[in-house]
């Protein structure tokens, strides 16, 4: 299983890689040490919020995040259905995993500030309704993708969810604005930067936290896509494996189980 | 014979698939009892003389018996709708059918018009039988409103068959076909299910045309069956192809 085969990048290639991303994955978690410690002793306590403002630093960055994800996602799902291209469907793929775990973030980092401040958990609010209609639609996306009969039809399935999807955002996030807007109950969502009196050190802070972020994030998406490409990689010598022991289809060999990842 | 013209090809995709529906009708019954069923449950959940001008207390305020009500129609005819629509493909893909239907030589978007078609037909005939019966159930009185009415139906469901059209197409390549489109259609849906249910509350309540063109959730309504009408037109291509 040692032997290098010409379709697919050799150990140093992959060696290389892997170097790349494990620089890019220091990098990221320094910036996140500098930026925990930024939030704990520089940025000063909110007055009027008290400390659980704090929580506004990973949970903008990652609302951030989550919509660069899918914007992502739409963009490579438009290429992969011009171009065909493997590579662009596995960055799809990937941005989208990834983007579901930032919305994840966003909507638990919410309630956790929401409960001491509104004094409830959820509210049917218009930003809060409409992460969450993002966050299903991206969660039906990677089902959709696990659950395709022929898996190597999966990605332009999964293509056209992830266009749909991300041109809908702006009409869900209009009706959703309205309809709250119409029936307001409660409290509002406060803009945190308008009535926040953030100075330089909290200004400081925020675009540091940002940039952490996402370096986190595009070291976590350059794991995902190298674990894509390796799994490909698994792939095309199990079939060629295959192909060596028992060449021509052969109606004995048990089918492939379907649905597994391409 | 004759090479037939764009319109003239969508229109005997719709027939054929109509003549199945009349002749094994495994669609059409099926959403109606369904519906009706959930009409039924759903009584089960309001007081037993509430009445459409009641005005509900709960915790967190007041609820107007027509919002829950209007919320009540929309639900039932989205869940009747989805459960059909899953069935688009069903025909031609129990009988190996699928690349006879490809082969037609008909643009990919005339076929996605005839299947959307079909499924409006499905939809129109559910909601036919399902607001009489709401207007039963629930003492609806809408008097000349019933016109405003037939407006909002018409115009949510033109964006609900186009969505519903092209996620059944990616559904039926799925092993889970009937479960995961209305987990993929659903939240794309929410836009029309706001603009559907804001509109027929106001008529519920007996606000008339006046209140509910103030709205303007007929915006909402064209601009959504305008994008997803071209989107999948456009889309269908790469979902079956």
């Amino acid at each position: 299983m040692s032997s290098s085969n010409a379709s697919t990048p050799g150990p140093e290639t992959r060696t290389a890689d892997s170097a790349k991303v494990r620089s890019l994955g220091a990098a990221a978690w320094a910036s996140v040490a500098v930026a925990l410690g930024m939030m704990l002793f520089v940025a000063r306590v909110d007055d009027f919020n008290g400390p659980i403002q704090k929580i506004f630093y990973v949970h903008v960055p990652s609302a951030w995040l989550a919509y660069l994800s899918f914007a992502i996602v739409f963009v490579c799902s438009i290429a992969y259905l011009r171009t065909e291209s493997r590579r662009w469907d596995l960055l799809a793929h990937s941005a989208a995993e990834v983007g579901v775990v930032f919305t994840s973030l966003v909507l638990i980092t919410g309630p956790i500030w929401a409960r001491p401040i509104w004094g409830t958990w959820w509210q049917w609010d218009a930003r809060l309704t409409s992460t969450l209609v993002l966050w299903l639609v991206y969660v039906g996306y990677l089902l959709l993708r696990g659950l395709s009969t022929d898996p190597s039809r999966s990605g332009r399935l999964a293509a056209v969810v992830g266009i749909v999807g991300f041109i809908n955002v702006p009409i869900v996030h209009y009706s959703v604005n309205w309809w709250r807007t119409l029936h307001p109950v409660g409290p509002t969502v406060a803009d945190p930067l308008n009535n926040s009196g953030f100075e330089a050190p909290e200004l400081a802070t925020f675009f540091v936290a940002l940039g952490a972020f996402t370096l986190l994030f595009a070291w976590l998406l350059s794991i995902r896509v190298r674990l894509g490409r390796l799994a490909d990689e698994v792939e095309a010598r199990a079939l060629a494996v295959e192909g060596v022991r028992d060449p021509g289809p052969s109606p004995r060999r048990p089918p492939r189980p379907a649905g597994s990842e391409t | 014979m004759a090479e037939r013209g764009f319109v003239a090809k969508t229109t005997l995709l719709i027939r054929k698939d109509l003549l199945v529906e009349t002749r094994a009708r495994d669609t059409l019954p099926p959403m109606l009892a369904f519906c009706l069923t959930v009409a039924l449950l759903l009584a089960f959940s309001l007081p037993g003389n509430a009445v459409m001008q009641d005005v509900v207390e709960v915790p967190i305020g007041t609820v107007a018996l027509a919002d829950v009500i209007a919320g009540f129609l929309w639900i039932t005819i989205l869940f009747a709708g989805l459960i059909g629509f899953a069935r688009t493909f069903e025909v031609e893909r129990a009988d190996g059918a699928l690349d006879a239907l490809l082969l037609v030589p008909l643009d990919r978007s005339g076929l996605f018009a005839a299947k959307a078609l079909s499924n409006l037909v499905y939809i129109a005939v559910v909601e036919i039988v399902l607001v009489p019966v709401f207007t039963l159930f629930f003492t609806l009185e809408l008097g000349a409103d019933w016109l405003v009415l037939v407006l909002v139906i018409a115009l949510v469901d033109i964006g609900f068959v186009a969505i519903g059209t092209l996620f059944a197409s990616l559904a039926a390549q799925t092993r889970s076909r009937e479960l995961i489109l209305p987990v993929l259609a659903l939240p794309s849906l929410v836009p029309i299910f706001i603009a559907a249910v804001e509109l027929t509350s106001d008529l519920f309540a007996g606000g008339g045309l006046g209140a509910v063109a103030a709205r303007g959730w007929f915006g909402i309504l064209l601009l959504f069956d305008l994008v997803f009408v071209t989107v999948g037109a456009l889309a269908f291509e790469f979902a079956v192809d």
